[in-house]
């Protein structure tokens, strides 16, 4: 039985990490999960054994801490595998425990291979214009972290969980203390939306006539890498591996060529449309309707249209 | 206060070349950028030092010998010292030996601030800034967007996290490692004219791993902790799928279909 630890920071109901457990483990497994009440289960769920972190104690961003309470936690209890999800905060928790254990790690894990015993963990590198094969050396916990969302379980199974608050750690003074938290002014996330306008390179100086189809679909705005990276938008609204991974049913990537890392960020995509000038280009792969051209023309086009038959309906109905 | 830049010159991402035939990146023939947060957090001490005229800034950076004008480049930039660690031995570290290696030069060395990038453009994993925290046990904070001048001398610095749908501001006891994010509003400067050409190589300082209290099997492939079996440029399956352009009729379809699938009411 291989002993599994996952450290909990997203919604209590997200199971990706589960989902990537049953790719590398095809033996009976113990599932831990540590975390905040706020992010794991509070009854029955799928991990045998929930260990609680004592908020008053231990502070999220207290990374010093959290990995002291983690790594004692594993000389107690010998995981075999530590999952984290990459998070903003899992990104910086896990390579403090794999010093601290002195373990490799594997970031941003978006496949997993078991080959002949060996767990190949796949991620994408360069921009995501390369997907690089990882194998830990040594002895191990093997730890990596993994991009919410990207996994799925196949099935299910919830069971009695023993849920333990974790009263015995003393944590020692924090260096980082929690000033203020504040809402930003705009609160929509992508990863919430149903419909995703996303703009790339084919569009940057024009970016703003996406709001205006976004409006008329009732959707929400995303871009590519190439965007954010221009500065034009915030990297909360960026898709991809170093962005978000959404699951909108409706994709239209608009001027975006479709790196492999922006591919990664959209797993659970129903439709893609997409509009570019090279058909060829990697995201037209996976469109299901491909429009050849230029995207801000179809931008405006599509909204002219979108525009002219509701106001005939509207006529037509009055 | 003496702060320490770590930054990373890496390939130009958008100039990838590719053998396809040999499966591996080539890499001679890419181009080398500063790595764009890390530009930011250079960018950011060089403002302290302008608030603080007794600041000191190191740049430490570890990569190929060819990175040696790009780094005089920069110390042109009313910049201290840049200290360079490169040793063919040390090609092939993973993230753990990297940050060992790094880390292991900074524990000789008194400093108050680390700054850096949150991420990396060309491996992306943020691993090495809160690894080499982990070593020299600092505390860590990524996606910093701003940091308080004012609070600068107080022996504690206050700064704001850009966390998803939140900005949370924290107060982090110094010596801190800091990785600041692109949205950070600081911008490196240009060289000044009379300084284009100015000869700043007594100000560089290259590093082997003699210098180092590390044996050969601490770094490179020997001294990591994972290993990279093959890596490949993706290829995507094509679908069946509508091709139109962007013409009336092609509009249309693309408005029928919304319509169709109930994304258009």
């Amino acid at each position: 039985m291989k002993k599994i630890l996952i450290y909990c920071d997203t919604k209590p109901e997200d199971l990706s990490l589960v989902g990537a457990v049953e790719l590398m483990v095809d033996e009976e497994v113990s599932l831990t999960a540590i975390g905040y009440k706020e992010q794991c289960p509070s009854g029955n769920s799928v991990y045998d054994e929930i260990l609680l972190i004592d908020d008053q104690k231990v502070m999220p961003y207290d990374t010093m801490n959290l990995c002291d309470l983690i790594t004692e936690n594993h000389k107690e209890n010998k995981y075999d595998i530590i999952l984290f999800p990459s998070t903003q905060l899992g990104r910086i928790l896990a390579p403090r425990v794999a010093i601290a254990l002195h373990v490799g790690l594997v970031a941003d894990v978006t496949d997993l291979h078991l080959n002949h015993g060996i767990i190949e963990m796949i991620r994408p590198a360069y921009s995501g214009k390369l997907l690089a094969h990882i194998e830990a050396l040594g002895t191990g916990p093997l730890m990596m972290s993994v991009r919410p969302g990207v996994f799925q379980p196949k099935a299910v199974r919830l069971k009695p969980t023993n849920i333990r608050e974790l009263h015995g750690y003393q944590p020692k003074p924090s260096q980082i203390i929690l000033l203020q938290t504040r809402l930003k002014p705009s609160t929509e996330d992508i990863r919430d939306s149903k419909i995703l306008i996303s703009g790339g390179g084919g569009v940057l100086e024009h970016f703003d006539h996406l709001e205006e189809l976004a409006t008329l679909l009732n959707a929400q705005v995303s871009a590519s890498r190439r965007v954010v990276d221009s500065g034009l938008v915030s990297r909360r609204i960026q898709v991809g591996q170093s962005g978000k991974t959404v699951s909108p049913k409706l994709y239209i990537a608009l001027g975006i060529s479709g790196s492999v890392q922006h591919i990664e960020g959209l797993k659970n995509v129903e439709t893609i449309i997409a509009v570019n000038t090279n058909k060829n280009a990697p995201i037209c792969s996976l469109a299901t309707l491909v429009v050849e051209g230029d995207a801000v023309d179809f931008i405006d086009k599509l909204s002219t249209k979108i525009k002219k038959n509701s106001l005939n309906f509207k006529e037509e109905t009055q | 206060m003496k702060i320490v830049c770590l930054i990373k010159f890496i390939p130009d991402v958008e100039d990838f070349k590719y053998d396809h035939e040999r499966n591996v990146l080539i890499r001679e023939k890419m181009n080398q950028i500063l790595n764009p947060e890390d530009a930011v957090a250079v960018a950011f001490a060089l403002n302290v030092k302008k608030y603080y005229p007794s600041t000191t800034i190191e740049l430490v950076s570890m990569g190929p010998q060819s990175i040696i004008p790009k780094l005089e480049e920069l110390l042109r930039l009313d910049l201290d010292q840049a200290t360079l660690i490169t040793d063919l031995a040390f090609v092939g570290s993973d993230t753990y030996a990297t940050s060992r290696i790094i880390a292991h030069y900074l524990t000789k060395h008194k400093f108050d601030l680390i700054l850096t990038g949150t991420h990396t453009l060309d491996g992306d994993t943020s691993h090495v800034p809160a690894q080499i925290a982990q070593w020299l046990g600092l505390p860590h904070l990524s996606n910093v967007n701003s940091i308080h001048m004012n609070s600068i001398d107080l022996g504690r610095l206050e700064l704001s996290v850009d966390h998803d749908q939140e900005i949370m501001s924290f107060a982090v006891s110094t010596p801190a490692v800091l990785s600041l994010q692109k949205e950070a509003p600081y911008k490196l400067p240009y060289v000044r004219y009379e300084d284009l050409n100015k000869d700043v190589s007594e100000r560089l300082k290259m590093l082997s791993l003699k210098d180092f209290d590390l044996k050969r099997e601490d770094v490179g492939f020997e001294g990591s902790k994972t290993k990279v079996i093959k890596t490949f440029a993706q290829t995507l399956n094509r679908q069946t799928k509508i091709e139109v352009t962007t013409d009336e009729a092609g509009i249309q379809t693309v408005y029928d279909y919304l319509k169709d699938k109930g994304f258009l009411k």
